[in-house]
């Protein structure tokens, strides 16, 4: 088959490689029918992510129809069409039994590297490094999926693939990210980053009550998407303009309620700390940017909530903690507990109160993915999302 | 006698340790693992597994199955009411390091103490079933102690793992085999070329080790 292989930093090759295979008894195999190319896969292209081994597939974010099942698997069967959640989960742990499924303890084969790294070991990933288990990813024409009894959303309905290929992942972090910043009737939430999460945790954010969405971007197409979801938008990179005075300004001096950083550890900044951190990561003494971090933290409220979808890797520098202490905020963040927000989520879109395809603006082919990294990193071509059909010879 | 003072005797499991919540606490004080010391490696770790003490000790105890959760172990025969026959695999050249053991405490549900008695290897342990405090579960602790010899090396060169991270990947398979019926696996999956940076990480990450092959559900 064919599948996009991430073969070292800045270099990513489509290859014909072996299809997978049934491994385990509560695995299934499925023909992948479309896959995107998710912001936080710009983090292994760009290096940031430890522990990827040259090889690995790609791609998280997938869908398609069932092919095979292992014996286990009892409510899955050949033709079944299923969206499948990125992070994989047994069902049966004590984190899986609390709903905590993104820090399931059976699904990551590389428990050990991360338990190294953090302490304790989440739940395994599809192709997001070793450390996250090392699974194949679905930037491909099959893909194997572990713990298939516990995972995968049967979709039942008409609906285009695009419109529910994004209960991969992105729609649900999004959501999760708006849920995690603790959003009351009548409150203002200011949101880092409008690339798909971040474009989903402003729907979310105004379904779960929020009065007024700010969002900050510096991309003129990311904030034309973000006012069309209905947030107010701030360009960080206009002259003279202030992040922290024009939040000021937009909430009468108090601050937005709840801050949500979907950003993560690339960030860019036009100030000096974006040199700063550029030289520090990139002598090693730093493995990650913490500017939105760092904003968000100063900008929140008394009292308020810092939510973070963007990822994070490892160790930051100068983060004023002071800030968030003195100011008593509170911080939720991680990799998003899928399986709790799929089936919620899907009805939202069978209902017709959100048409998540509407982000898209590339379709591709597998060949032509390669490029597409290039382009999605630099930002060209107005992208916002990129959507793969692994069957099509020529783009559509 | 505690833990964190190692008894004199040659291996620890021949006496029955007389703390409470396996081995790690006593009077209510943390006792840390015994250091290693003369030439003996000790490793104590655990695991909250959501399946009864019953089950556990009944997966633990039929030794005949080690196969399908330890690492490298490539048959085990019973040879006696407390006694079986260990073969392991050591290095793809077919060599293999062999051993006896015996069960030197065996309480249902409660726990299981072994050591070997010749062969290639010197090595005790015992591992500890007992119901969560907080009545989450099964905590299953497992104590064991090696004598630096073939089999250690053996682990260590050959198996790319040294036995201290051996014990804690095969309780963390033990766990997820009693949990889900199987054991996580990426060997055998689909790859773009590895290279030669891809082999060295590869080995590196402990990824030249076979996972065991699991099977057989216990919970439900």
């Amino acid at each position: 088959m064919k599948a996009v292989c991430w073969m070292g930093t800045s270099n990513v090759e489509t290859l014909t490689v072996e299809d997978p295979k049934i491994l385990n008894p509560h695995d299934a195999i499925l023909k992948v029918t479309r896959t995107a190319i998710c912001g936080s896969d710009l983090h292994l292209y760009d290096g940031f992510i430890p522990t990827m081994e040259a090889g690995d597939i790609l791609g998280h974010e997938f869908m398609g129809i069932v092919e095979e099942v292992g014996k286990e698997v009892t409510n899955l069967k050949r033709g079944d069409r299923v969206v499948v959640p990125f992070t994989i989960a047994c069902g049966n742990c004590f984190f899986c039994k609390k709903s905590l499924w993104a820090a399931c303890d059976n699904t990551n084969p590389g428990a050990h590297l991360m338990e190294a790294a953090y302490g304790y070991s989440g739940s395994g990933l599809f192709g997001y490094s070793h450390m996250m288990g090392g699974y194949a990813g679905g930037q491909a024409q099959y893909v194997r999926v572990p713990f298939a009894n516990v995972g995968p959303l049967k979709i039942e309905n008409d609906l285009p693939d695009e419109k529910v290929l994004f209960l991969s992942d992105i729609f649900p972090t999004g959501y999760m990210a708006a849920e995690n910043a603790q959003i009351q009737e009548g409150d203002t939430v200011a949101i880092w980053g409008c690339g798909p999460v971040g474009t989903f945790a402003i729907a979310s954010a105004f379904m779960l009550g929020a009065a007024r969405v700010i969002a900050i971007d510096r991309i003129p197409e990311r904030l034309e998407m973000a006012r069309r979801f209905g947030a107010i938008t701030v360009d960080y990179s206009e002259k003279d303009l202030d992040v922290i005075t024009a939040l000021k300004d937009i909430t009468g001096g108090i601050g937005p309620d709840a801050c949500i950083d979907a950003v993560g550890l690339e960030a860019h900044s036009t100030e000096l700390q974006g040199l700063y951190d550029k030289v520090k990561t990139a002598v090693m003494m730093e493995t990650d940017r913490p500017i939105v971090l760092r904003q968000a933290i100063q900008c929140v409220r008394k009292g308020g909530t810092l939510s973070i979808p963007g990822v994070y890797g490892g160790m930051l520098d100068k983060v004023n903690f002071g800030a968030a202490f003195g100011k008593g905020i509170t911080m939720k963040m991680g990799q998003t507990n899928m399986h709790s927000y799929m089936r919620p989520l899907l009805e939202r879109v069978e209902k017709g109160e959100i048409d998540p395809s509407s982000i898209i603006s590339h379709r591709i082919t597998l060949d032509e993915a390669p490029e597409m990294y290039k382009i999605w990193r630099d930002k060209k071509d107005n992208v916002t999302k990129i959507v793969i059909d692994p069957w099509a010879e020529t783009a559509a | 006698m505690g833990m964190g003072n190692p008894p004199d005797r040659s291996t620890y499991a021949d006496q029955t340790p007389q703390t409470g919540r396996a081995g790690i606490m006593l009077n209510g004080r943390y006792l840390p693992p015994p250091e290693d010391k003369d030439g003996k490696q000790w490793v104590r770790t655990s695991a909250l597994v959501m399946v009864s003490a019953e089950e556990l000790y009944e997966m633990w105890r039929d030794v005949a199955k080690a196969p399908l959760w330890q690492e490298e172990i490539e048959r085990v025969s019973v040879t006696g009411a407390k006694t079986s026959h260990w073969v392991m695999r050591s290095g793809d050249d077919g060599a293999r390091i062999e051993w006896d053991s015996e069960v030197l405490n065996d309480e249902p549900a409660k726990r299981i103490a072994w050591r070997s008695i010749g062969g290639d290897s010197d090595n005790a342990g015992e591992v500890i079933f007992e119901e969560s405090p907080t009545g989450r579960g099964t905590v299953v602790t497992v104590l064991q102690e090696f004598r630096m010899g073939k089999l250690t090396s053996a682990w260590e060169t050959l198996t790319g793992r040294n036995p201290k991270q051996a014990v804690i990947e095969n309780l963390r398979h033990f766990k997820a085999l009693a949990e889900t019926g199987e054991i996580p696996r990426i060997h055998g999956q689909p790859h773009g070329p590895r290279g030669v940076i891809g082999d060295m990480k590869r080995s590196l990450y402990g990824e030249t080790v076979a996972t065991p092959e699991g099977k057989e559900r216990i919970a439900s």
